[in-house]
Order: structure tokens, then C-alpha cells, then sequence
């Protein structure tokens, strides 16, 4: 449900303000100027004299950066000045959030300037990396194969950022991973990426952008995407992500097979926050994930527990690369502090994320009253498909987090078990919407059980069509009216593909279903591309990301 | 009341709000019970829950507001008055920073406030009818806004009906009826006390006009029946609409006490506001909760108020009050990072560190015998027991001999890329080598002005730059011209084309964008001998664009084509008037197929029969995505 015009309520004397002059700020060598700018906020950025770097990519002089729902900072080696000015705009984004005007400079959220961060510790990884680099070159090994590691809000795609920002600077050209579903990396949530950096990561939008009918400019990136369309690894045992994972692997030591830029940079793997926590189950994940890329290097930032147990497990232990035993390679394990500007992202932030993401897939990235030449606007088409002919495939796992906890409930107040004054029809309605979909929690056979053998099973035969092992189903007409508001995930796997290969394609692109008509069994859909539907195999992204409502407005 | 006391009662009341992150249940219910029993400190308690719900980060606002929801149902007055006096400001302060989710179950709980507390005899509402009212008509309001905007099936004569605003008579603050204080703290059950039988006051007496009322159900049920016939199988419209038809007959048959009508009231107009939820708590006043609230016959609410709730509401403590929501409402300054942080040290921008100076610091340190009095150089690969110590901001509190070497920074003896063994463990992480910096930046002086690349100062680095601003240059032209044609996002690559991709670089792609492309694609490399394959340029004719080829029926798709500066359509040849795919046409004709070649030069792919740019050859995909 979303809400525009909630301010109508509560005239705000913030946002009659004139927007704030700009404001110049001075950073000393070594500190960095850390910002959040709330969505539907937007602020400029200029880099007056000195040197300035974004997570590693370097700001050029004198030109104007745009940033919007952004958590970042801009960090200096030698020393700047900066100027930041606040961009009139228009009261409500589309998506309903009302944007907050904060009180720093620019109308930030908050902003400050810190001395102290790890940067120097940053950097020296990145010569560490590049001292493994030249000697890979020069006896002829593969380059590092880095892992990072760390729970929520500890820096770790920033980090990834840098990594690769510092390594492209020099000419290098890494094959960062994404192994995070909750976040996408040039595309939408609810994937798994690996893609190849050879020039400058976009400065105002993250990594950059995928590559699209026209111009950009910033150059575009070619990732290899693939479908998880769930928040977390965990989620069914594990037993989709890992050989999803070990698809990727499978992908990226091909191309490094064949690349040899690649291959002797090496690979970046950034990791979700989940395999950060001490949940059962994600030391597996982490060995699978160490064995699919035969890691050389695992970066653990923040925590020390976590970094004593993964020490303890794989520091000085021979790769798992097949050359690991002639070129004596071993895996060693840091530990890098967390930087003091990482902060909470909460669920809204990180939802108005994604959902940006999904959007700027489809529309592209137009931040309104930037320059005209460096915003896109993309025009997806719509059309109306037959749902009967799609092939579309759901996954039925039950998620990690589905814990029936203890919980308040207000309309469940003094549970006397017949007296209910308290309006119990909401909750008549919720269940009778879930009881539409009765797939939804399903438990699945044979993968709740015995996990270990299971799960091996699965990486055995991984691509021996043994479908009765993937938790992949075909979504039958009629067509679900959950389908409105969510992605699908178009694979390049053929219609007539088994439902483990269908898990195992890689994806060609999103459509998002503006509208399920049941009753003529047609769906509205908006694709990046027009023309006819590929006939490919389908998967739903339906728990994840989820619903997205408004995109077609 | 001592205030001191209350004061400490706030603060750990506070504290122990902020342990609370997550919906417990539990922990919920411990806050009541000290709530419960510190009802003499009921004003600090409920300040230090506003303070808490509006502070809080959105997602920890729902359970918090739990917290007040719970109070005021299981301990009520005096907690009902205070928390009720801000709760407009703070419901919506929480709902415009939640989440659809977390809005939803706030409506519903929302809408048990309008009713009585369950298990309370009690039969007034949670909350005064008129904090309810406001904060439904402002989220009415709101959604009404909304859709306005969104230009939707409007409903004029509904929506434009104002209501809801009218503040009830016979209803104030002061009236609140002291609860049981000394309540025994139970979870989930109102005891049965009998206090509590005590006249139930009637909440308002606004009178409700009942035609009105009946013609608003009618208005909607029209529309959710149009709705209906739209989306027969949308089960949300198939609700709505049986719930409408319910209320419809419970209004025409029952009798329905004034709060109860005001309750279908209320629903009605938030379904007015076409929102699908709402049906849920419209189907409870239509089923046991309206028949277990007996009738009541208006009485004016003449409560006595108590005397400790007359000294709560003396001037004294109401000016408090207001003077602390106020402030309240100022937002909390930008958190200042403390100054005495440690400063990284000042070092030249292009030349190696200066020695690191005699510090004091290290002077005294090392008289003390704590750091090594000589450059002892320590060996460069540090064990993890390297005392080191763990901060990097004191990069100076060092044995000299960590220093990076102020030669080993100067350019001649840096490879380019700068490393110069810096070993991978966590304690050499912690070395500052600021020499190193300068393969970053100063080894790389030549700067590109508009997107911060750096090259360097070699012949070759020359070059490319100057390939690299060609690029921008390019893409700058592109893009203007682009702005004009709708763009849209391209599909995403497959594993064999993606693992056969070579990311070409905008330094080196722009010269030839051609022999980058296909050498991308894993062709030969080198497509500039093969003959051209057929190409038209892009017509500017509308109808003509969008006219398929009269083959396959599928249209044709423009291209921007570096060599002739122009769209085009590739694959495509003209024969007479129209437009046909060069690789179809000659399938039919089986004319001299200038498509063979290409075909054959195109990589196969699982698709059979595929056109250059209709279904994404991967070579002519791969230019368009790496060279543009």
C-alpha cells in the first residue's frame, strides 16, 4: 500500500524551507565525508580542488555528482574541498515515500566528516591483492580468488566496491560476484551476478549500469545473472543456493579459463549479511562458497568471532583450486576492521532500495533536474501475454525465517479463547488470502531431513535432471493473482528444460506483471525489450524481492 | 510526586524500551506490568514512550507502539490521557515512516481502539472516539490524496463529502474515567472487579444521518459491483463486495446503537476510499462485536475525576507537557564526530613520506624501552602476534623500520600498479604505506576531466586517453541524439557468450568498434573483410517503422551504427516498397544469400532461425552493450 499526500496531514515548516545555500566542506588528508540523503531527496555534489574518491572511484574535478537515497561517503587520501548543494524537488517520489529533509548540508539526512577510517587498512588489502596479482602473472597462476565476509551493515559491498574500484583503476579488470539475493548488483534483488569490471564504476549509482539500447555515460557493465528468488541463502536448507552458486562458479571459471585479464586479477565475492551470523547452517554455505571459487583470500570484517572461526578452519589451508598443491597455494584469512560510517540501512531503507533497483532496471535511472545528459530514461514495453503458454516456475521451499515467534498482536489482546471483541475480521481476511496459495508454505519432501546427505545429493547431480530433487514447480493455470506486482524471471533455458536446468540458466532478463486478468487467464507484463516473448522457461521471483507496488502507474 | 523518582522510573523505563527491538510478546507485556505498577508516574512513563516511539528507527516503531497500545488496554486511565494527548501526532508521525506491512497492522490496530478494551467490561472505546477519528480522517484524507493522484476511478459524491472532522460533543480530555489503579498486573485479562460496571458512558451522540449512510453503501456497493464484473475472480472485489451487501442488510434491518453506526460509518468511508483491507474489520462490526456491545442510551459523561488526576492536570504539568512535545518535535542535531580523534598524518602529495618525525610520543615511548631504538628492520612478513598496535590511525607509534621505505616510493622503483610485496595478513593490513598511494594517483597524473580516470604518462597512456575522451565525446553526441528515440534496457547475455565476453574498455573500444565487437562475440576478430552484411537505415516514417517484415511478421528493430552515424536496421533489405528481413527474404527466394555468410560468421544458438537484432545475436548484442 502506498501512501503519497500522507504530508497533507502535518504541514511540515521543513519543507516550506528555501533549500539550504550550498555548503562547502573541507576534508584534511585521510578523512572522509560520510552522507545519507533520503529517497526522493536529492543532493549535488562537487569536488572543488584536491583528490576525492567514492568507495575507490574517484570523483573528477569540477563536475557535478547527483546522489539520491544514498548512504555513502566520499573519502580523500591528499585532502579536498567539496561543495554540496540541496536540489529543489518535487514533494513525494513515486513510490510514495515521503522524502525527509534533514538539517545537514545539502538537506542531507546527516552528514559528517570523520577522521577516523579504515581506509589505510582498505588499500593495503588492495596492495596485498596486487602483490598476489604480479605474482600470479609472473609463474603463471590464477590471481586471487577474494572472499568477504561480515554481517549486516559492516561495509562489505563497500569494501567490494573499492576492491574493484582501485583494481580497474590500475587496469586490472576483476570479476566481482554478487552473492547477495537481497541486494542486486547491475540489476534487481533476488539474483546472483558476476560480472566483469574493466572501466570506472558509476559514482552516483553504485556499480554502474547493465547495458541498454543506447548510449550511457558511464561505460556499461555485462553481468551473467542468475535467478534466486528468495531474501535468504538459507532458505530451503540451502538447497537451491548452492548449486545456483556452483553454476556461477562454473561460469566464472570459464571466463577466467579464457580471459586472461580476468584471470589474473582474480575474483571478488561479495557475500549477504546472513553467512555474517552464527544461524546454523552458513559455515556450510561458506565451505561451499570457499570450494565452488577456491578462495585464496577470505576478508572477515568486523566481526571477531566470526573471524576466529573461519580462521580456524581455512587460515594456511591449501585452496581448493586445482593447481593449489603445484603453486603451494594457500588460503589466508584477515581481519579488517568495520568502518565507524557503516550504518543501520533499516528494512524501509533497504526496501526503497530495491525497489529503485527494480525500477531504474526498467525505466532507467532519470534522477529528475540532473543533467540532462547523464540521466536515462528507458521505455519498457507492455504487453499482454497468454499465462496458459508461459512456462513459469516457482520455487516451493520453506523459508529459515518462517519461526512462529511469540508475538503482540493487538487485535489478539487478553486471548480469552471465544471472546474476541477486538477485531478479529482482519485476521478472517489475511488468512483467507493466504489460504488462495496453499503452495506457499509447503514443506518440501526430502530436503527437510536429512540435510547433509541431501544437499550433497544435490551438488552430485546437479545437473542430472533430477527434478524431483529442485523444489522448482510449474505454476499452473489459472494464473495465480498473486502474479501482480512481481517479477519474473525470464532464464535462457528452453521451454521444454527440466526443472533443475531451468534453476541452473542464467537470466536474459525481468519482466514485471503489472496485472493478472484470472478470468481470460492474460497477464499484463512490462518488458525491457519489445517485440515477441522469448519462448524460455520462466521462475517467478515471488518471495523475493516480492511485491513491488506502483511501478505501472 | 516526586519528580526525582520519576525521573528514575523514566530512565529506566527508557532503557528498557530500547531493549525492545522485536514484536515480543513477552517483553511487551513486562513493560505493561511496570507500567502497571508505577501509575503514579503514569506522565514521565507515557512522555518517555512518545519520546521512544517517535526516536526509534521505523522498524522497531510497531512494536513500540505496541508497548502504548497494551497499556492502554490492560491499565487504561491515567495512561489512555496522557499517551491520547499526543497520539495523533505520534500514529502518524509512525505511519508515514513504516511500511505497507507495518501500516496495515497499524489500521487494525487502529481500529481496536475504537472499540472497547477485550475482556473489559468497559464498553467505551481504547481511545476517546475523537483521537481515533482524527487520526482515521487524516489517513483518509491522505489516501484520498493519493488517488486523486493517481487520477482512479474516482468517486466524487463520496469522497467529496467531508467527514469525520466534526470533533464529538459531550466528550474531553478531563472526562477520562479513572481506571482501577491498583489493578493486579495480569496478562491478557481485565479481572472482574466490578469496578468497571460503573455507567458506561456513551462515547458521542453525534447523530448520524442514516439515509446518508444507507446512500454511501449503496454508491459503493454500485462500484465494487462494477469492480466485480471487471475482476469476477479477484477474490478481494468478491469480498468487498459480500461485505457491502452484509452491512447493507444489517443496516436496513437492525437497529444499530449511534457508536455502532458511527463504527460502519467510519468503514465506509475508509472503503470510500477504495482501499481492499479495510474490509476485513467492516465484517466485524457486522458480526459478534456489535451485538455484544450492548445499546447504550446516551448519558453525558459525568465522571468524577480523581484527585490525583487533578493534580496531574494542573496548569503546572499541562504547560510541561506541552513544552515537551514541543521540543520533542525538533529533530536531533547531526551527530558531531568527536574532534579528538587522532589526525592521519600529513605527508607530501607527490613525493615518498617525509621520515617520520621524532615524535614526542615515540621519544618518550622508546626511552622507555617500548619501541625498538634503532631502525631494527623487523622481518616483512609480521606473524599475527606482531605488536602492532591495532589502530591505523596512529600509524607513527611504529618500529621505523614498518615505515615504508621513503625510495621505494618514488616512481622509478614502484611498478606501475604499486605493489611492493605487501604480504596478505591482518597485522600487515594495519602498516600504513602511503608511498603506495601514490600508484593511485600521482603514478597516473594524466586525468580525464569528466569522469576522474587517470592514465598515465607514457606514450601509451597518452593514447589512450586520448581514445578515451574520444569515447566521451562520442557517447556525448550519442546521447543527444538518443535522447530523442525511446531506449529501453537490453536483455542480459547467456553463459557462453558472457564467458566468451571480453570487456572492451572505453580507452581502446572507441578506435574500432567494430574488431572489439566481434572479437567479443569470439569470433575471428576480424569481421572488416567479411562483406557488409544487409543493412537499411532506420525510416523516419512512423508507419513505415512499424510496418513488421510481411514474413515473419515481426518488427524491425533500430540499431545505432558507428560507421554510418545513423540508425539502421540490420538484416534488412528493401524490395520494392517494403521492408523485408535480408535472412527471411532469401529463405523464401533462396536467392544469393549475402545472409549466409552472416549467418555462418553469427555464432549458433539455440534459437534456429534468428535475426541480426531481433533476437540478439550475441554479436551484434555484444557491440551495442559494450561500446555504446
Amino acid at each position: 500500500m502506498s501512501l503519497p499526500g500522507l504530508e497533507l496531514t502535518q504541514p511540515s515548516e521543513e519543507r516550506s524551507q528555501a533549500p539550504a545555500p550550498p555548503s562547502q566542506i573541507n576534508l584534511t588528508p585521510g578523512s572522509e565525508w560520510r552522507f545519507e540523503v533520503a529517497f526522493g531527496h536529492i543532493i549535488k555534489v562537487k569536488l572543488l580542488n584536491g583528490t576525492a574518491e567514492l568507495f575507490g572511484t574517484e570523483l573528477a574535478e569540477s563536475q557535478t555528482y547527483t546522489f539520491t537515497g544514498t548512504k555513502a561517503a566520499i573519502f580523500t587520501w591528499h585532502g579536498c574541498a567539496l561543495e554540496v548543494t540541496a536540489v529543489e524537488t518535487t514533494s513525494t517520489t513515486s513510490d510514495g515515500v515521503t522524502p525527509t529533509v534533514g538539517h545537514g548540508a545539502g538537506g542531507c539526512q546527516s552528514e559528517y566528516t570523520a577522521e577516523e577510517t579504515p581506509m589505510v587498512e582498505y588499500a593495503n588489502v588492495h596492495f596485498a591483492l596486487e602483490t598476489m596479482r604480479e605474482e600470479a602473472q609472473s609463474i603463471g597462476k590464477d590471481g586471487p580468488r577474494v572472499l568477504l565476509l561480515g554481517s549486516e551493515n559492516t561495509g562489505k559491498t563497500s569494501l567490494a566496491k573499492i576492491l574493484t574500484a582501485y583494481a580497474t583503476k590500475i587496469g586490472r579488470q576483476p570479476l566481482v560476484v554478487n552473492l547477495d539475493p537481497t541486494e542486486g548488483m547491475l540489476g534487481v534483488p533476488g539474483t546472483l551476478t558476476a560480472t566483469a569490471f574493466r572501466t570506472i564504476l558509476d559514482v552516483e549509482d553504485g556499480w554502474g549500469s547493465s547495458p541498454m539500447s543506447g548510449p550511457s555515460p558511464v561505460p556499461v557493465k555485462l553481468p551473467l545473472v542468475y535467478s534466486y528468488p528468495m531474501q535468504s541463502p538459507l532458505d530451503g536448507e540451502g538447497a537451491v543456493y548452492r548449486p545456483v552458486v556452483s553454476r556461477l562458479a562454473l561460469s566464472v571459471t570459464g571466463r577466467m579459463a579464457e580471459d586472461e585479464d580476468a584471470r589474473e586479477t582474480g575474483i571478488i565475492v561479495d557475500t549477504p549479511g546472513i553467512l555474517g551470523t552464527d544461524k546454523p547452517g552458513t559455515m556450510e554455505l561458506i565451505n561451499h562458497i570457499v570450494t565452488e571459487f577456491s578462495i585464496t583470500t577470505i576478508l572477515v570484517l568486523g566481526s571477531e568471532r566470526l573471524y576466529s572461526t573461519v580462521a580456524r578452519q581455512y587460515d594456511n589451508k591449501p585452496t581448493s583450486s586445482a593447481t593449489a598443491a603445484v603453486f603451494d597455494e594457500h588460503i589466508s584469512v584477515v581481519k579488517l576492521s568495520k568502518s565507524g560510517g557503516c550504518v543501520d540501512r533499516d528494512d524501509a531503507f533497504r526496501k526503497a532500495t530495491r525497489e529503485s533497483q527494480i525500477r531504474s532496471y526498467f525505466f532507467g535511472n532519470p534522477i529528475p533536474s540532473s543533467s540532462p545528459s547523464s540521466a536515462i530514461t528507458l521505455s519498457p514495453h507492455a504487453q499482454q501475454l497468454d499465462f496458459a503458454s508461459l512456462p513459469v516456475y516457482n520455487y516451493i521451499v520453506s523459508s529459515a525465517d518462517d519461526e512462529d515467534e511469540d508475538e503482540y498482536d493487538p487485535s489478539q489482546l487478553g486471548t480469552g479463547d471465544s471472546f474476541l471483541p477486538g477485531g478479529g475480521g482482519m485476521d478472517d481476511y489475511a488468512s483467507q488470502e493466504t489460504k488462495q496459495d496453499p503452495d506457499r508454505a509447503a514443506p518440501l519432501p526430502g530436503v527437510v531431513g536429512s540435510f547433509s546427505e541431501h544437499a550433497d545429493n544435490v551438488n552430485a547431480n546437479a545437473n542430472a535432471n533430477s527434478s524431483s530433487s529442485v523444489p522448482l514447480k510449474k505454476v499452473l493455470p489459472p494464473a495465480p493473482s498473486a502474479l501482480a506486482n512481481t517479477l519474473l524471471a525470464i532464464t535462457h533455458a528452453p521451454t521444454t528444460a527440466s526443472p533443475a536446468e531451468v534453476r541452473d540458466a542464467s537470466i536474459m532478463g525481468f519482466l514485471y506483471v503489472a496485472d493478472v486478468d484470472v478470468d481470460k487467464g492474460k497477464i499484463r507484463v512490462l518488458a525491457p525489450v519489445g517485440g515477441r516473448m522469448p519462448p524460455r522457461a520462466i521462475i517467478w521471483a515471488k518471495r523475493w524481492p516480492g511485491e513491488l507496488v506502483g511501478l505501472v502507474g | 510526586m516526586s519528580g526525582l523518582i520519576s525521573d528514575e522510573i523514566a530512565e529506566d523505563y527508557k532503557s528498557s524500551l530500547e531493549d525492545l527491538t522485536t514484536n515480543d510478546g513477552i517483553q511487551i507485556r513486562t513493560l505493561t506490568v511496570i507500567a502497571k505498577e508505577n501509575t503514579e508516574h503514569a506522565m514521565a512513563i507515557s512522555r518517555v514512550l512518545e519520546n521512544h516511539i517517535r526516536s526509534t528507527p521505523p522498524l522497531q516503531k510497531l512494536p513500540a507502539l505496541y508497548v502504548a497500545d497494551s497499556i492502554v488496554k490492560n491499565v487504561g486511565s491515567p495512561y489512555t490521557l496522557f499517551l491520547g494527548r499526543n497520539m495523533y501526532q505520534t500514529f502518524m508521525n509512525v505511519y508515514t515512516l513504516v511500511d505497507g506491512n507495518t501500516r496495515r497492522k497499524l489500521d487494525e490496530m487502529l481500529n481496536t481502539w475504537k472499540q472497547p478494551a477485550p475482556g473489559s467490561l468497559d464498553t467505551r472505546p481504547v481511545f476517546p472516539p475523537d483521537i481515533t477519528r482524527n487520526i482515521e480522517s487524516a489517513l483518509i484524507k491522505a489516501r484520498t490524496a493519493a488517488l486523486q493522484q493517481q487520477q482512479a476511478r474516482a468517486q466524487p459524491d463520496i469522497l467529496s463529502r467531508n467527514r469525520g472532522n466534526g470533533t464529538p460533543t459531550g466528550w474531553s480530555n478531563s472526562s477520562t474515567p479513572p481506571q482501577n489503579m491498583s489493578r493486579p498486573p495480569q496478562n491478557h485479562q481485565y479481572p472482574n472487579n466490578g469496578y468497571s460496571n460503573s455507567t458506561p458512558p456513551q462515547t458521542h451522540r453525534q447523530d448520524i444521518d442514516l439515509s446518508y449512510l444507507n446512500r454511501d453503501v449503496d454508491a459503493l456497493i454500485a462500484s465494487a459491483k462494477i469492480d466485480f464484473a471487471n475482476s469476477p475472480f479477484n477474490p478481494v472485489s468478491q469480498q468487498r463486495l459480500k461485505a457491502l451487501v452484509d452491512l447493507q442488510a444489517i443496516l436496513q434491518k437492525q437497529q444499530l446503537a449511534p457508536d455502532q453506526l458511527k463504527l460502519v460509518r467510519d468503514q465506509v468511508s475508509a472503503l470510500a476510499a477504495t482501499r481492499p483491507p479495510s474490509v476485513g474489520p467492516n465484517a466485524a462490526t457486522n458480526g459478534g462485536p456489535a451485538v455484544s456491545v450492548p445499546p447504550q442510551i446516551p448519558t453525558p459523561p459525568a465522571q468524577p475525576v480523581s484527585q490525583p488526576l487533578q493534580q496531574l492536570l494542573n496548569h503546572n504539568t499541562l504547560a510541561e507537557l506541552i513544552k515537551t512535545t514541543a521540543s520533542r518535535q525538533q529533530s536531533t542535531p547531526p551527530p558531531q564526530m568527536p574532534a579528538a580523534l587522532p589526525h592521519m598524518p600529513q605527508y607530501h602529495q607527490s613525493g615518498p613520506p617525509p621520515p617520520a618525525p621524532e615524535n614526542p610520543l615515540i621519544a618518550a615511548l622508546r626511552a622507555r624501552g617500548l619501541l625498538p631504538s634503532g631502525p631494527t628492520p623487523p622481518s616483512l612478513t609480521p606473524s599475527t602476534s606482531t605488536p602492532v598496535s591495532g589502530r591505523s590511525n596512529l600509524p607513527f607509534i611504529l618500529p621505523h623500520g614498518m615505515q615504508p621505505t621513503p625510495s621505494a616510493s618514488s616512481q622509478t622503483q614502484i611498478p606501475p600498479n604499486g605493489s611492493s610485496g605487501v604480504p596478505m595478513s591482518t597485522a600487515s593490513m594495519k602498516i600504513p604505506r602511503f608511498g603506495l598511494i601514490v600508484s593511485l594517483y600521482d603514478s597516473r597524473p594524466n586525468r580525464c576531466g569528466t569522469c576522474g580516470r587517470r592514465f598515465l604518462t607514457t606514450d601509451e597512456g597518452k593514447e589512450m586517453k586520448a581514445r578515451h575522451l574520444d569515447w566521451h565525446f562520442k557517447t556525448n553526441q550519442r546521447m543527444t541524439e538518443s535522447s530523442r528515440r525511446a531506449q529501453n534496457r537490453s536483455w542480459y547475455v547467456d553463459e557462453r557468450d558472457w564467458i566468451k565476453s571480453r570487456e572492451a574498455g572505453d580507452e581502446n573500444g572507441a578506435a574500432d568498434p567494430q574488431t572489439t565487437a566481434e572479437g567479443a562475440a569470439g569470433a575471428d576478430g576480424n569481421t572488416k573483410q567479411e562483406p557488409p552484411k544487409p543493412w537499411i537505415r532506420a525510416p523516419n516514417d512512423a508507419t513505415l517503422r512499424n510496418t513488421p517484415c510481411p514474413i515473419c511478421q515481426e518488427k524491425f528493430e533500430s540499431t545505432w551504427s558507428e560507421d554510418v552515424q545513423d540508425w539502421i536496421w540490420q538484416d534488412a533489405t528493401k524490395v520494392g516498397s517494403r521492408v523485408y528481413h535480408a535472412s527471411c527474404y532469401s529463405e523464401v527466394t533462396k536467392g544469393p544469400a549475402p545472409t549466409r555468410q552472416a549467418r555462418t560468421s553469427t555464432p549458433d544458438s539455440v534459437l534456429g532461425k534468428r535475426k541480426a537484432e531481433g533476437t540478439e545475436s550475441p554479436s551484434q548484442k555484444m557491440r551495442i552493450k559494450t561500446e555504446i
